[in-house]
Protein backbone atom coordinates (compact mmCIF):
# COMPACT_ATOMS: atom_id res chain seq x y z
CA UNK A 1 0.00 0.00 0.00
CA UNK A 2 1.38 3.37 -0.97
CA UNK A 3 1.44 6.21 1.55
CA UNK A 4 -0.47 8.78 -0.55
CA UNK A 5 -3.21 6.26 -1.25
CA UNK A 6 -3.54 5.44 2.42
CA UNK A 7 -4.45 9.04 3.11
CA UNK A 8 -7.02 9.00 0.29
CA UNK A 9 -8.57 5.82 1.67
CA UNK A 10 -8.89 7.43 5.06
CA UNK A 11 -10.95 10.21 3.61
CA UNK A 12 -13.30 7.71 1.95
CA UNK A 13 -14.71 5.53 4.70
CA UNK A 14 -15.95 6.60 8.09
CA UNK A 15 -13.51 4.97 10.50
CA UNK A 16 -10.72 5.58 12.95
CA UNK A 17 -8.35 5.82 10.02
CA UNK A 18 -9.86 9.25 9.39
CA UNK A 19 -7.82 10.48 12.29
CA UNK A 20 -4.55 9.17 10.92
CA UNK A 21 -3.44 12.55 9.46
CA UNK A 22 -4.29 14.26 12.75
CA UNK A 23 -2.19 11.67 14.56
CA UNK A 24 0.75 12.35 12.29
CA UNK A 25 0.35 16.05 12.87
CA UNK A 26 0.25 15.60 16.66
CA UNK A 27 3.41 13.47 16.60
CA UNK A 28 5.10 16.00 14.34
CA UNK A 29 4.09 18.93 16.56
CA UNK A 30 5.28 17.30 19.77
CA UNK A 31 8.44 16.03 18.09
CA UNK A 32 9.26 19.43 16.58
CA UNK A 33 8.92 21.22 19.92
CA UNK A 34 10.97 18.59 21.76
CA UNK A 35 13.70 18.66 19.09
CA UNK A 36 13.92 22.44 19.04
CA UNK A 37 14.20 22.73 22.81
CA UNK A 38 16.76 19.93 22.92
CA UNK A 39 18.85 21.31 20.07
CA UNK A 40 18.91 24.85 21.40
CA UNK A 41 19.94 23.51 24.77
CA UNK A 42 22.77 21.53 23.21
CA UNK A 43 24.08 24.02 20.66
CA UNK A 44 23.30 27.38 22.22
CA UNK A 45 25.92 29.37 24.14
CA UNK A 46 25.71 29.23 27.95
CA UNK A 47 26.98 31.98 30.25
CA UNK A 48 25.65 31.44 33.74
CA UNK A 49 25.97 34.50 35.92
CA UNK A 50 24.12 35.37 39.12
CA UNK A 51 22.22 38.14 37.34
CA UNK A 52 20.99 35.80 34.66
CA UNK A 53 19.69 33.17 37.05
CA UNK A 54 17.55 35.70 38.86
CA UNK A 55 13.80 35.77 38.32
CA UNK A 56 12.90 38.07 35.46
CA UNK A 57 11.01 41.08 36.76
CA UNK A 58 11.04 43.46 33.78
CA UNK A 59 14.58 44.54 34.53
CA UNK A 60 13.85 45.78 38.02
CA UNK A 61 15.81 44.24 40.86
CA UNK A 62 14.02 41.62 42.95
CA UNK A 63 12.72 42.48 46.39
CA UNK A 64 12.44 39.14 48.14
CA UNK A 65 9.52 36.74 48.14
CA UNK A 66 6.03 37.75 47.09
CA UNK A 67 4.49 35.38 49.60
CA UNK A 68 4.40 37.65 52.62
CA UNK A 69 1.66 37.57 55.20
CA UNK A 70 -0.96 40.17 54.33
CA UNK A 71 -3.33 41.63 56.92
CA UNK A 72 -6.56 39.64 56.99
CA UNK A 73 -8.50 42.92 56.62
CA UNK A 74 -7.67 43.11 52.90
CA UNK A 75 -8.90 39.58 52.33
CA UNK A 76 -12.09 40.18 54.28
CA UNK A 77 -12.96 43.36 52.40
CA UNK A 78 -12.12 41.73 49.07
CA UNK A 79 -14.31 38.69 49.72
CA UNK A 80 -17.20 40.85 50.91
CA UNK A 81 -16.85 42.97 47.79
CA UNK A 82 -16.99 39.88 45.59
CA UNK A 83 -20.05 38.66 47.48
CA UNK A 84 -22.00 41.86 46.91
CA UNK A 85 -20.71 42.11 43.37
CA UNK A 86 -22.02 38.66 42.51
CA UNK A 87 -25.40 39.67 43.88
CA UNK A 88 -25.72 42.21 41.08
CA UNK A 89 -25.42 39.43 38.47
CA UNK A 90 -28.77 38.04 39.61
CA UNK A 91 -30.45 41.32 38.74
CA UNK A 92 -29.69 41.02 35.01
CA UNK A 93 -31.98 38.04 34.32
CA UNK A 94 -34.61 39.69 36.51
CA UNK A 95 -34.36 42.95 34.60
CA UNK A 96 -34.77 41.11 31.29
CA UNK A 97 -37.89 39.27 32.50
CA UNK A 98 -39.21 42.14 34.60
CA UNK A 99 -42.61 42.39 32.91
CA UNK A 100 -43.36 38.67 32.67
CA UNK A 101 -42.54 37.94 36.30
CA UNK A 102 -44.90 40.60 37.58
CA UNK A 103 -45.54 41.19 41.26
CA UNK A 104 -44.56 37.71 42.43
CA UNK A 105 -41.16 38.14 40.79
CA UNK A 106 -40.84 41.53 42.43
CA UNK A 107 -41.62 39.95 45.80
CA UNK A 108 -38.98 37.27 45.25
CA UNK A 109 -36.33 39.81 44.33
CA UNK A 110 -37.34 41.98 47.28
CA UNK A 111 -36.84 38.99 49.57
CA UNK A 112 -33.47 38.26 47.99
CA UNK A 113 -32.32 41.85 48.48
CA UNK A 114 -33.63 42.01 52.03
CA UNK A 115 -31.68 38.86 52.94
CA UNK A 116 -28.57 40.49 51.53
CA UNK A 117 -29.34 43.66 53.46
CA UNK A 118 -29.68 41.65 56.66
CA UNK A 119 -26.26 40.16 55.95
CA UNK A 120 -24.84 43.61 55.24
CA UNK A 121 -26.12 45.04 58.53
CA UNK A 122 -24.75 41.96 60.26
CA UNK A 123 -21.20 42.44 58.94
CA UNK A 124 -21.27 46.14 59.82
CA UNK A 125 -22.45 45.35 63.35
CA UNK A 126 -19.79 42.67 63.63
CA UNK A 127 -17.18 45.27 62.69
CA UNK A 128 -15.93 43.46 59.61
CA UNK A 129 -15.56 46.75 57.71
CA UNK A 130 -13.83 48.63 60.54
CA UNK A 131 -10.43 49.49 59.09
CA UNK A 132 -8.77 51.12 62.10
CA UNK A 133 -8.38 48.87 65.12
CA UNK B 1 -42.38 24.66 53.49
CA UNK B 2 -42.82 25.75 57.13
CA UNK B 3 -39.66 23.96 58.18
CA UNK B 4 -37.54 25.53 55.44
CA UNK B 5 -38.78 29.08 56.08
CA UNK B 6 -38.67 28.90 59.85
CA UNK B 7 -35.23 27.31 60.03
CA UNK B 8 -33.77 30.00 57.73
CA UNK B 9 -35.42 32.74 59.79
CA UNK B 10 -34.23 31.14 63.02
CA UNK B 11 -30.70 31.19 61.62
CA UNK B 12 -30.98 34.94 60.96
CA UNK B 13 -32.41 35.49 64.45
CA UNK B 14 -29.48 33.61 65.97
CA UNK B 15 -27.00 35.70 63.94
CA UNK B 16 -28.44 38.89 65.41
CA UNK B 17 -28.83 37.51 68.92
CA UNK B 18 -25.03 37.48 69.10
CA UNK B 19 -24.99 41.23 68.45
CA UNK B 20 -27.75 42.06 70.91
CA UNK B 21 -26.46 40.03 73.84
CA UNK B 22 -23.10 38.54 74.73
CA UNK B 23 -24.47 36.25 77.44
CA UNK B 24 -23.84 32.73 76.20
CA UNK B 25 -26.58 31.12 78.26
CA UNK B 26 -29.18 33.54 76.91
CA UNK B 27 -28.13 32.67 73.37
CA UNK B 28 -28.47 28.98 74.16
CA UNK B 29 -32.00 29.46 75.45
CA UNK B 30 -32.97 31.54 72.42
CA UNK B 31 -31.77 28.65 70.26
CA UNK B 32 -33.79 26.14 72.29
CA UNK B 33 -36.93 28.28 72.00
CA UNK B 34 -36.36 28.71 68.25
CA UNK B 35 -36.07 24.94 67.93
CA UNK B 36 -39.35 24.43 69.77
CA UNK B 37 -41.03 26.96 67.45
CA UNK B 38 -39.49 25.16 64.47
CA UNK B 39 -40.82 21.79 65.63
CA UNK B 40 -44.26 23.31 66.25
CA UNK B 41 -44.32 24.94 62.80
CA UNK B 42 -43.36 21.66 61.17
CA UNK B 43 -45.97 19.70 63.15
CA UNK B 44 -48.63 22.16 61.98
CA UNK B 45 -47.77 21.21 58.42
CA UNK B 46 -47.57 17.47 59.18
CA UNK B 47 -51.11 17.51 60.55
CA UNK B 48 -52.29 19.78 57.75
CA UNK B 49 -53.45 22.56 60.09
CA UNK B 50 -51.50 25.48 58.74
CA UNK B 51 -48.78 25.96 56.20
CA UNK B 52 -47.19 28.69 54.20
CA UNK B 53 -47.94 27.76 50.62
CA UNK B 54 -45.42 28.85 48.06
CA UNK B 55 -45.54 28.01 44.38
CA UNK B 56 -42.36 25.98 44.05
CA UNK B 57 -43.15 24.90 40.48
CA UNK B 58 -42.88 21.21 41.47
CA UNK B 59 -39.33 21.58 42.67
CA UNK B 60 -40.34 20.61 46.18
CA UNK B 61 -42.96 18.11 47.22
CA UNK B 62 -43.99 17.72 50.84
CA UNK B 63 -44.77 14.12 51.57
CA UNK B 64 -45.38 12.59 54.95
CA UNK B 65 -42.09 10.69 54.92
CA UNK B 66 -40.00 13.84 54.63
CA UNK B 67 -42.12 15.88 57.04
CA UNK B 68 -42.00 13.18 59.71
CA UNK B 69 -38.26 12.99 59.26
CA UNK B 70 -38.07 16.77 59.75
CA UNK B 71 -39.87 16.44 63.07
CA UNK B 72 -37.52 13.69 64.20
CA UNK B 73 -34.40 15.56 63.10
CA UNK B 74 -35.47 18.79 64.82
CA UNK B 75 -36.34 16.91 67.99
CA UNK B 76 -32.95 15.18 67.96
CA UNK B 77 -31.33 18.61 67.54
CA UNK B 78 -33.32 19.96 70.49
CA UNK B 79 -32.14 17.08 72.67
CA UNK B 80 -28.61 17.69 71.42
CA UNK B 81 -28.77 21.41 72.29
CA UNK B 82 -30.21 20.71 75.73
CA UNK B 83 -27.61 18.04 76.56
CA UNK B 84 -24.48 19.50 74.96
CA UNK B 85 -25.38 23.20 75.04
CA UNK B 86 -22.68 23.88 77.61
CA UNK B 87 -20.00 22.54 75.24
CA UNK B 88 -21.35 24.52 72.27
CA UNK B 89 -20.95 27.62 74.46
CA UNK B 90 -17.35 26.70 75.17
CA UNK B 91 -16.37 25.56 71.66
CA UNK B 92 -15.19 29.03 70.67
CA UNK B 93 -15.98 32.72 70.87
CA UNK B 94 -18.78 33.05 68.32
CA UNK B 95 -21.51 31.10 70.10
CA UNK B 96 -24.44 32.77 68.37
CA UNK B 97 -22.90 31.98 64.98
CA UNK B 98 -22.57 28.29 65.82
CA UNK B 99 -26.27 28.13 66.58
CA UNK B 100 -27.04 30.12 63.42
CA UNK B 101 -25.00 27.62 61.39
CA UNK B 102 -26.82 24.72 63.04
CA UNK B 103 -30.12 26.29 61.98
CA UNK B 104 -28.84 26.70 58.41
CA UNK B 105 -27.89 23.04 58.45
CA UNK B 106 -31.45 22.27 59.54
CA UNK B 107 -32.69 24.35 56.59
CA UNK B 108 -30.61 22.10 54.35
CA UNK B 109 -32.07 19.06 56.10
CA UNK B 110 -35.62 20.19 55.44
CA UNK B 111 -34.84 20.85 51.76
CA UNK B 112 -33.25 17.41 51.45
CA UNK B 113 -36.30 15.75 52.95
CA UNK B 114 -38.64 17.31 50.40
CA UNK B 115 -36.79 17.93 47.13
CA UNK B 116 -38.50 16.87 43.97
CA UNK B 117 -35.77 17.70 41.48
CA UNK B 118 -32.04 17.43 41.13
CA UNK B 119 -31.63 21.20 41.33
CA UNK B 120 -33.18 21.45 44.80
CA UNK B 121 -31.25 18.40 45.90
CA UNK B 122 -28.00 20.10 44.95
CA UNK B 123 -29.01 23.28 46.78
CA UNK B 124 -30.04 21.29 49.84
CA UNK B 125 -26.74 19.45 49.98
CA UNK B 126 -24.79 22.68 49.64
CA UNK B 127 -26.84 24.43 52.34
CA UNK B 128 -26.26 21.38 54.53
CA UNK B 129 -22.51 21.04 54.07
CA UNK B 130 -21.15 24.58 53.85
CA UNK B 131 -22.05 25.45 57.48
CA UNK B 132 -20.44 22.15 58.50
CA UNK B 133 -17.09 23.18 57.02
CA UNK B 134 -17.18 26.23 59.30
CA UNK B 135 -18.35 24.29 62.35
CA UNK B 136 -15.52 21.80 61.85
CA UNK B 137 -12.98 24.63 62.02
CA UNK B 138 -14.65 26.43 64.94
CA UNK B 139 -11.80 25.51 67.28
CA UNK B 140 -9.71 28.13 65.51
CA UNK B 141 -6.46 27.81 67.52
CA UNK B 142 -6.39 24.02 67.18
CA UNK B 143 -4.34 22.86 64.23
CA UNK B 144 -6.18 19.54 63.99
CA UNK B 145 -9.52 21.29 63.76
CA UNK B 146 -8.20 23.46 60.93
CA UNK B 147 -6.74 20.47 59.13
CA UNK B 148 -10.01 18.56 59.46
CA UNK B 149 -11.95 21.50 58.06
CA UNK B 150 -9.64 21.97 55.09
CA UNK B 151 -9.71 18.25 54.35
CA UNK B 152 -13.49 18.18 54.61
CA UNK B 153 -13.81 21.25 52.42
CA UNK B 154 -11.52 19.95 49.65
CA UNK B 155 -12.96 16.45 49.61
CA UNK B 156 -16.49 17.77 49.90
CA UNK B 157 -15.97 20.14 47.00
CA UNK B 158 -14.68 17.33 44.82
CA UNK B 159 -17.63 15.13 45.63
CA UNK B 160 -19.97 18.04 44.92
CA UNK B 161 -18.23 18.43 41.58
CA UNK B 162 -18.84 14.75 40.83
CA UNK B 163 -22.48 15.21 41.76
CA UNK B 164 -22.80 18.18 39.41
CA UNK B 165 -21.32 16.12 36.60
CA UNK B 166 -23.89 13.43 37.33
CA UNK B 167 -26.73 15.93 37.34
CA UNK B 168 -25.51 17.37 34.04
CA UNK B 169 -25.42 13.92 32.43
CA UNK B 170 -28.91 13.04 33.66
CA UNK B 171 -30.18 16.40 32.44
CA UNK B 172 -28.56 15.74 29.09
CA UNK B 173 -30.26 12.36 28.83
CA UNK B 174 -33.74 13.21 30.07
CA UNK B 175 -33.98 16.94 29.42
CA UNK B 176 -35.31 17.74 32.86
CA UNK B 177 -34.25 18.04 36.48
CA UNK B 178 -37.41 16.28 37.65
CA UNK B 179 -36.89 13.30 39.91
CA UNK B 180 -39.65 11.08 38.59
CA UNK B 181 -39.87 11.49 34.87
CA UNK B 182 -43.03 10.24 33.27
CA UNK B 183 -41.26 9.39 30.05
CA UNK B 184 -42.18 5.89 28.79
CA UNK B 185 -39.45 3.36 29.42
CA UNK B 186 -38.38 1.20 26.51
CA UNK B 187 -37.94 -2.49 27.15
CA UNK B 188 -34.93 -4.16 25.62
CA UNK B 189 -35.00 -7.61 24.02
CA UNK B 190 -33.89 -9.31 27.23
CA UNK B 191 -36.68 -7.72 29.23
CA UNK B 192 -34.50 -5.18 31.02
CA UNK B 193 -35.24 -1.52 30.78
CA UNK B 194 -33.25 0.30 28.19
CA UNK B 195 -31.83 3.48 29.54
CA UNK B 196 -29.51 5.79 27.76
CA UNK B 197 -25.85 5.43 28.61
CA UNK B 198 -25.73 9.05 29.74
CA UNK B 199 -28.48 8.60 32.28
CA UNK B 200 -26.91 5.51 33.81
CA UNK B 201 -23.50 7.18 33.93
CA UNK B 202 -25.07 10.22 35.58
CA UNK B 203 -26.82 8.10 38.18
CA UNK B 204 -23.58 6.28 38.97
CA UNK B 205 -21.76 9.59 39.46
CA UNK B 206 -24.52 10.79 41.76
CA UNK B 207 -24.32 7.51 43.64
CA UNK B 208 -20.59 8.02 44.19
CA UNK B 209 -21.16 11.53 45.47
CA UNK B 210 -24.02 10.59 47.78
CA UNK B 211 -22.03 7.62 49.10
CA UNK B 212 -19.30 10.09 49.90
CA UNK B 213 -21.70 12.36 51.79
CA UNK B 214 -23.00 9.53 53.96
CA UNK B 215 -19.45 8.10 54.28
CA UNK B 216 -20.05 4.69 52.77
CA UNK B 217 -16.95 2.70 51.83
CA UNK B 218 -14.97 3.02 49.58
CA UNK B 219 -15.68 6.77 49.85
CA UNK B 220 -15.30 6.98 53.62
CA UNK B 221 -11.69 8.17 53.93
CA UNK B 222 -12.53 11.68 55.05
CA UNK B 223 -14.79 10.56 57.91
CA UNK B 224 -12.37 9.48 60.67
CA UNK B 225 -10.09 12.48 60.22
CA UNK B 226 -12.89 15.02 60.06
CA UNK B 227 -14.92 13.54 62.91
CA UNK B 228 -11.77 13.22 64.99
CA UNK B 229 -10.44 16.70 64.27
CA UNK B 230 -13.68 18.62 64.67
CA UNK B 231 -14.67 19.78 68.16
CA UNK B 232 -16.53 16.95 69.90
CA UNK B 233 -19.86 18.75 70.11
CA UNK B 234 -20.00 19.34 66.38
CA UNK B 235 -18.88 15.81 65.60
CA UNK B 236 -21.92 14.70 67.54
CA UNK B 237 -24.18 16.81 65.33
CA UNK B 238 -22.45 15.80 62.09
CA UNK B 239 -22.56 12.10 62.88
CA UNK B 240 -26.26 12.10 63.71
CA UNK B 241 -28.73 14.56 62.23
CA UNK B 242 -26.62 15.37 59.17
CA UNK B 243 -25.86 11.76 58.37
CA UNK B 244 -29.50 10.73 58.72
CA UNK B 245 -30.52 13.59 56.41
CA UNK B 246 -27.96 12.34 53.89
CA UNK B 247 -29.67 8.96 53.87
CA UNK B 248 -33.11 10.48 53.46
CA UNK B 249 -31.83 12.36 50.41
CA UNK B 250 -30.13 9.19 49.16
CA UNK B 251 -33.32 7.12 49.30
CA UNK B 252 -35.47 9.91 47.83
CA UNK B 253 -33.05 10.27 44.93
CA UNK B 254 -32.82 6.59 44.08
CA UNK B 255 -36.19 5.06 44.90
CA UNK B 256 -37.67 5.88 41.51
CA UNK B 257 -34.55 5.19 39.54
CA UNK B 258 -33.44 1.73 40.57
CA UNK B 259 -35.30 0.19 37.63
CA UNK B 260 -33.15 2.15 35.21
CA UNK B 261 -29.96 0.78 36.67
CA UNK B 262 -31.19 -2.80 36.42
CA UNK B 263 -29.91 -5.87 38.28
CA UNK B 264 -26.36 -4.49 38.35
CA UNK B 265 -27.59 -1.92 40.84
CA UNK B 266 -28.21 -4.56 43.52
CA UNK B 267 -24.78 -6.07 43.01
CA UNK B 268 -23.14 -2.66 43.23
CA UNK B 269 -25.06 -1.80 46.37
CA UNK B 270 -24.34 -5.17 47.98
CA UNK B 271 -20.63 -4.57 47.38
CA UNK B 272 -20.80 -1.10 48.94
CA UNK B 273 -22.76 -2.40 51.95
CA UNK B 274 -20.34 -5.24 52.65
CA UNK B 275 -17.30 -2.97 52.18
CA UNK B 276 -18.80 -0.35 54.51
CA UNK B 277 -19.64 -2.90 57.20
CA UNK B 278 -16.22 -4.52 56.90
CA UNK B 279 -14.16 -1.33 57.03
CA UNK B 280 -16.28 0.38 59.67
CA UNK B 281 -16.44 -2.52 62.09
CA UNK B 282 -12.99 -4.03 61.69
CA UNK B 283 -11.18 -0.69 61.89
CA UNK B 284 -13.22 0.41 64.90
CA UNK B 285 -11.92 -2.61 66.80
CA UNK B 286 -8.35 -1.29 66.67
CA UNK B 287 -9.00 2.30 67.76
CA UNK B 288 -7.44 3.69 70.93
CA UNK B 289 -9.62 6.79 71.17
CA UNK B 290 -13.35 6.57 71.79
CA UNK B 291 -14.00 9.54 69.52
CA UNK B 292 -12.24 7.85 66.61
CA UNK B 293 -13.94 4.57 67.43
CA UNK B 294 -17.29 6.34 67.24
CA UNK B 295 -16.44 7.83 63.87
CA UNK B 296 -15.65 4.36 62.52
CA UNK B 297 -18.79 3.08 64.17
CA UNK B 298 -20.72 5.77 62.31
CA UNK B 299 -19.34 4.28 59.08
CA UNK B 300 -20.47 0.85 60.24
CA UNK B 301 -23.94 2.17 61.08
CA UNK B 302 -24.08 3.79 57.64
CA UNK B 303 -23.60 0.28 56.24
CA UNK B 304 -26.78 -0.80 58.00
CA UNK B 305 -28.71 2.23 56.87
CA UNK B 306 -27.73 1.41 53.28
CA UNK B 307 -30.00 -1.64 53.54
CA UNK B 308 -32.92 0.79 53.32
CA UNK B 309 -31.60 1.79 49.92
CA UNK B 310 -31.12 -1.84 48.92
CA UNK B 311 -34.73 -2.79 49.55
CA UNK B 312 -36.29 0.69 49.13
CA UNK B 313 -39.84 -0.46 49.96
CA UNK B 314 -42.25 1.00 52.52
CA UNK B 315 -40.84 -1.11 55.31
CA UNK B 316 -37.35 0.21 54.52
CA UNK B 317 -38.62 3.78 54.77
CA UNK B 318 -40.20 3.13 58.16
CA UNK B 319 -37.05 1.36 59.24
CA UNK B 320 -34.88 4.26 58.10
CA UNK B 321 -36.91 6.69 60.22
CA UNK B 322 -36.59 4.36 63.20
CA UNK B 323 -32.91 3.84 62.54
CA UNK B 324 -32.15 7.55 62.32
CA UNK B 325 -33.93 8.16 65.63
CA UNK B 326 -32.35 5.23 67.47
CA UNK B 327 -28.88 5.91 66.10
CA UNK B 328 -29.07 9.71 66.57
CA UNK B 329 -30.30 9.54 70.16
CA UNK B 330 -27.70 6.97 71.18
CA UNK B 331 -24.80 8.80 69.51
CA UNK B 332 -25.88 12.17 70.92
CA UNK B 333 -25.98 10.60 74.38
CA UNK B 334 -22.52 9.03 74.14
CA UNK B 335 -20.97 12.20 72.77
CA UNK B 336 -22.63 14.29 75.50
CA UNK B 337 -20.76 12.22 78.09
CA UNK B 338 -17.59 11.89 76.03
CA UNK B 339 -17.07 15.65 75.66
CA UNK B 340 -17.24 16.05 79.43
CA UNK B 341 -14.06 13.95 79.71
CA UNK B 342 -10.52 15.25 79.34
CA UNK B 343 -9.21 13.14 76.49
CA UNK B 344 -11.18 10.82 74.34
CA UNK B 345 -9.34 7.65 75.36
CA UNK B 346 -10.99 4.47 76.59
CA UNK B 347 -9.14 4.82 79.92
CA UNK B 348 -10.98 8.05 80.67
CA UNK B 349 -14.10 6.03 81.30
CA UNK B 350 -12.37 3.91 83.99
CA UNK B 351 -14.43 3.77 87.12
CA UNK B 352 -17.25 5.98 85.83
CA UNK B 353 -19.70 3.35 87.07
CA UNK B 354 -18.66 4.03 90.67
CA UNK B 355 -18.37 7.81 90.66
CA UNK B 356 -21.27 8.67 88.35
CA UNK B 357 -23.65 5.70 88.30
CA UNK B 358 -26.44 7.57 86.53
CA UNK B 359 -24.18 8.70 83.68
CA UNK B 360 -22.63 5.25 83.37
CA UNK B 361 -26.09 3.68 83.17
CA UNK B 362 -27.25 6.09 80.47
CA UNK B 363 -24.05 5.62 78.46
CA UNK B 364 -24.43 1.86 78.73
CA UNK B 365 -27.96 2.03 77.36
CA UNK B 366 -26.76 4.20 74.48
CA UNK B 367 -23.94 1.78 73.67
CA UNK B 368 -26.25 -1.22 73.85
CA UNK B 369 -28.60 0.56 71.48
CA UNK B 370 -25.79 1.18 68.99
CA UNK B 371 -24.79 -2.48 69.22
CA UNK B 372 -28.40 -3.51 68.57
CA UNK B 373 -29.12 -5.41 71.78
CA UNK B 374 -32.83 -6.22 72.29
CA UNK B 375 -34.92 -3.94 74.52
CA UNK B 376 -33.15 -0.89 73.08
CA UNK B 377 -34.13 1.20 70.08
CA UNK B 378 -31.17 -0.01 68.06
CA UNK B 379 -32.44 -3.58 67.98
CA UNK B 380 -35.65 -2.81 66.17
CA UNK B 381 -33.84 -0.38 63.90
CA UNK B 382 -31.47 -3.09 62.73
CA UNK B 383 -34.33 -5.61 62.62
CA UNK B 384 -36.38 -3.41 60.32
CA UNK B 385 -33.41 -2.84 58.00
CA UNK B 386 -32.70 -6.56 57.62
CA UNK B 387 -36.37 -7.57 57.50
CA UNK B 388 -37.08 -5.13 54.69
CA UNK B 389 -34.15 -6.63 52.79
CA UNK B 390 -35.49 -10.17 53.28
CA UNK B 391 -38.96 -9.03 52.26
CA UNK B 392 -37.52 -7.69 49.02
CA UNK B 393 -35.90 -11.05 48.34
CA UNK B 394 -32.33 -10.12 49.12
CA UNK B 395 -29.66 -12.82 49.20
CA UNK B 396 -29.14 -14.84 52.38
CA UNK B 397 -25.38 -14.33 52.48
CA UNK B 398 -25.85 -10.58 52.78
CA UNK B 399 -28.06 -11.12 55.82
CA UNK B 400 -25.49 -13.40 57.44
CA UNK B 401 -22.67 -10.93 56.77
CA UNK B 402 -24.70 -8.11 58.32
CA UNK B 403 -25.50 -10.10 61.47
CA UNK B 404 -21.86 -11.18 61.80
CA UNK B 405 -20.65 -7.60 61.65
CA UNK B 406 -23.30 -6.54 64.17
CA UNK B 407 -21.73 -9.14 66.45
CA UNK B 408 -18.26 -7.68 65.81
CA UNK B 409 -19.55 -4.24 66.77
CA UNK B 410 -20.52 -5.56 70.20
CA UNK B 411 -16.81 -5.99 70.96
CA UNK B 412 -15.79 -2.35 70.63
CA UNK B 413 -18.95 -0.92 72.18
CA UNK B 414 -18.52 -3.21 75.19
CA UNK B 415 -14.94 -2.06 75.69
CA UNK B 416 -16.36 1.24 76.92
CA UNK B 417 -18.84 -0.54 79.21
CA UNK B 418 -16.02 -2.71 80.51
CA UNK B 419 -13.93 0.40 81.28
CA UNK B 420 -16.81 2.01 83.13
CA UNK B 421 -17.75 -0.89 85.36
CA UNK B 422 -14.87 -3.34 85.61
CA UNK B 423 -11.76 -1.19 85.61
CA UNK B 424 -10.34 0.66 88.58
CA UNK B 425 -9.47 4.32 88.32
CA UNK B 426 -10.91 7.77 88.49
CA UNK B 427 -12.69 9.08 85.40
CA UNK B 428 -11.17 12.32 84.15
CA UNK B 429 -14.37 14.33 84.19
CA UNK B 430 -13.34 17.81 83.17
CA UNK B 431 -16.45 19.91 83.48
CA UNK B 432 -18.74 19.62 86.45
CA UNK B 433 -21.78 17.41 85.98
CA UNK B 434 -24.99 19.17 86.93
CA UNK B 435 -27.99 17.27 88.20
CA UNK B 436 -29.95 18.60 85.21
CA UNK B 437 -27.50 16.90 82.86
CA UNK B 438 -27.79 13.65 84.80
CA UNK B 439 -31.57 13.81 84.64
CA UNK B 440 -31.42 14.55 80.91
CA UNK B 441 -29.16 11.57 80.26
CA UNK B 442 -31.38 9.23 82.27
CA UNK B 443 -34.44 10.51 80.39
CA UNK B 444 -32.61 9.87 77.12
CA UNK B 445 -31.83 6.33 78.25
CA UNK B 446 -35.48 5.78 79.16
CA UNK B 447 -36.50 7.11 75.75
CA UNK B 448 -34.15 4.66 74.02
CA UNK B 449 -35.51 1.74 76.06
CA UNK B 450 -39.04 2.90 75.30
CA UNK B 451 -38.21 2.84 71.59
CA UNK B 452 -36.92 -0.70 72.04
CA UNK B 453 -40.12 -1.87 73.71
CA UNK B 454 -42.57 0.01 71.51
CA UNK B 455 -40.99 1.04 68.20
CA UNK B 456 -44.49 1.83 66.98
CA UNK B 457 -44.10 5.16 68.82
CA UNK B 458 -42.07 6.37 65.88
CA UNK B 459 -43.58 4.19 63.21
CA UNK B 460 -47.12 5.34 63.96
CA UNK B 461 -46.07 8.88 63.13
CA UNK B 462 -45.84 7.62 59.61
CA UNK B 463 -49.44 6.46 59.50
CA UNK B 464 -51.50 8.37 62.08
Amino acid sequence: MNWPFLLLDAADNNSVANYFPIGIQLIFAAGFVATMIGVSQLLGPKRKTADKLETFASGIENHGDARQPVAIKYFLVAILFVLFDVEVIFFYPYAVNFRELGWSGFGAVLMFVSFFLIGFIYIIKKGALKWED
Amino acid sequence: MNAIIFSALAGVVMMYSGIITSKKTVIKYIAAIALVVLIAANLLQVYGIWQISVDTRDMLSFEKFGLVFNTLAFTATLIYVLLSGKEIENAGVNVAEYFALIFFVLCGVSILSSFNGLLMMFLGIEILTIPLYILTASDKRNLRSNEASLKYFLMGSFSTGIMLMGIALVYGATGSFALHTNAPVALSATGGIKASFLEVAGMILMFVSMAFKVSAAPFHFWTPDVYDGAPGVFTSFMATVVKAAGFIAFIRLFEGHTAILGPTWKILLAFVIVATLLIGNVTAVFQQSVKRMLSYSSIAQAGFMLFALYSSNDMAKEGLLLYSVAYSLATIGIFAVLIKLKDYAFDDFNGLGKTHPALAFATTVCLLSLAGIPLTGGFFAKYYMLASMVKEGGPLWLLIVAVLFAAVSVYYYFRVIQAMYFKEGTPSVQTEITSGFKAGMVLLAILIILLGIAPSLVLNLFYF
